[in-house]
């Protein structure tokens, strides 16, 4: 049974919106909570009519986040294709591989009703294709060379479409003011660690000093709650976007067996570790990002998962896979 | 106020109304118009694209086939025939009349069933399969014949939301006048034509 991929995305939209709704709820919980803590702490001295604390933590997180956002998208995609080394494919190509690429990607570029993107393609043996770029004027598409030597057309079609698929939806944008909120987070908790490490320690004592201690130890549980679920939550949604990109490739092609066989050959490739390790910073663009990491932080479904949701089937771990 | 004033004022703003939504499904249907005139245009540069091909393809391939003719001849009869139809819509402004729709999807369908016989009579001249005029001739028909299935696609769920807004009450009373008629999909019945040219790599 082939998947139904306007169901598909349906269900990967509507789990995006309620973890971002999480997400949001986890930044107001935690401003609330500081707020909370603060007044029963200092009774006495802190009760003016404005909520001061929860709002000076949100508005340095958000802050934060800002500037790393506005600082992702000036880079553009250019720039990860060019740190990643990748090179910029000619339009006036003679490379027939090349040729077959670019014709693909202006193919799905129709399919979708997007502006063509530029593509790039870097030195590299293994399977793997990223889309980067955080608004319409600077999305580029790369592929490694593995991908061309290693895929036939349909397979490659299949890839491109995925990546397609992530500009469609805006996957970039998304998954990068995640990544700034969750910056924003953390520079919270460096700052509690910071307050912890050089306030002045005699004013724990003194009558009507102000308790140093216990605000950086309040910024720093802040901190690192939000940090950690908020990077939970983050690597959520990049795996919903990640199963959204596989049903837009079917959509756009009408053929699953394209990027099913594209995963499969992935899955059967010894070559998985191959990618640039400076690379690191962007491998949750990657088509396949092969990570040994938990499943709860991994940026990626793993490709069992992805191969039996374009099938049209329920994930089972392999103990329990019945023979069809 | 006396009672003649209150009818004629109320029939004043139930005037106003109707010339308002008179005016709005005017520009809303224009608006379709378009949009279905550039979904079409998206599947007219693939067209032309095909038909600019082939020539190409049949120069190529002429000194290898030198047995084929009636093949060749064939494909390039379909693809003139085919090119002519394409012209008429190009010239009669944009979106195909049920008429040229029907002469094009003739024209179209005997050159889907004449041209995979080239690639497929392709196979036995091992000189001319590996020559990379041909090989590119191949992807890129390939290509084509693909961004016209994409093209065809995005063209008819437009011209279906065109006629659907027509057909709707009370647009349907208006629709003629205002110079909007059916638009007919671009659909292929012919069970043949429906599989796309086979290119063997």
């Amino acid at each position: 049974m082939a998947m139904d991929f306007w169901e598909a995305q349906r269900k990967a939209r509507s789990r995006t919106s309620l973890y971002i709704a999480t997400f949001i709820f986890l930044t107001v919980f935690v401003a609330v909570g500081i707020e909370v803590v603060l007044r029963a702490s200092f009774s006495d001295d802190y009760h003016t009519p404005i909520p001061l604390f929860g709002l000076i933590f949100v508005v340095i997180t958000c802050g934060v986040a800002a500037y790393q956002y506005a600082s992702f998208s000036i880079q553009g995609g250019a720039y990860v294709a060019d740190s990643l080394g990748a090179q910029k494919v000619d339009l006036h190509t003679t490379d027939p591989k090349k040729m077959q690429l670019l014709n693909i990607v202006n193919e799905i570029a129709l399919a979708a009703g997007i502006n063509v993107p530029p593509v790039y393609v870097m030195d590299n043996s293994e399977i793997n294709a990223f889309a980067a770029g955080t608004n319409a004027d600077n999305m580029i598409i790369t592929v490694t060379t593995g991908t061309l030597n290693l895929l036939n057309r349909d397979e490659l079609q299949g890839v491109i479409a995925h990546e397609v698929g992530h500009i469609y939806n805006q996957d970039v944008k998304i998954s990068m003011q995640l990544a700034a909120m969750v910056m924003g987070f953390y520079i919270i908790f460096i700052m509690g660690l910071r307050i912890l490490q050089f306030a002045p320690r005699t004013n724990r004592e003194e009558k009507g000093g102000i308790n140093f201690f216990l605000i950086a130890i309040i910024l720093l549980v802040a901190g690192v709650v939000t940090w950690f679920f908020g990077s939970i939550l983050k690597a959520c949604v990049s795996r919903q976007r990640e199963y959204l990109a596989d049903a837009c490739a079917v959509q756009f092609t009408r053929n699953p067996d394209g990027i099913l066989n594209a995963l499969k050959k992935i899955q059967k490739s010894t070559q998985r570790h191959e990618m640039p390790k400076e690379g690191i910073a962007f491998s949750h663009l990657y088509f396949d990002d092969y990570s040994s990491f938990t499943s709860l932080f991994a940026t990626h479904p793993s490709l069992e998962k992805r191969i039996a949701a374009i099938e049209g089937k329920t994930y089972f771990p392999t103990d329990f896979d019945k023979p069809q | 106020m006396d009672t003649t004033a209150i009818i004629l004022l109320s029939l004043l703003g139930l005037l106003v109304v109707l010339i308002l939504w008179g005016v709005g499904l005017f520009n809303r249907l224009v608006t379709l118009k378009n949009q279905v005139k550039n979904a079409w245009s998206q599947i007219d540069v693939q067209l032309q694209r095909r038909y600019d091909l082939i020539p190409n393809l049949i120069e190529t391939v002429k000194g290898y086939m030198t047995y084929e003719k009636g093949t060749l001849e064939s494909v390039i009869t379909a693809r003139n025939q085919a090119s002519a139809a394409r012209e008429s819509i190009a010239k009669s402004g944009g979106t195909p009349t049920p008429e040229d729709m029907k002469t094009l999807l003739v024209a179209e369908a005997s050159l889907k069933s004449s041209l995979p016989q080239i690639f497929a009579l392709a196979e036995a001249y091992p000189d001319l399969k590996a020559s990379q005029n041909m090989q590119i001739l191949q992807e890129e028909l390939l290509s084509t014949e693909n961004r016209i299935a994409f093209a065809r696609q995005g063209y008819n769920d437009q011209a279906m939301i065109y006629n659907t807004a027509q057909q709707q009450f009370p647009a349907v009373l208006l629709a003629a006048a205002f110079g909007h008629q059916h638009a007919d999909l671009y659909e292929i019945s012919d069970q043949e034509a429906k599989k796309p040219v086979k290119v063997a790599f």
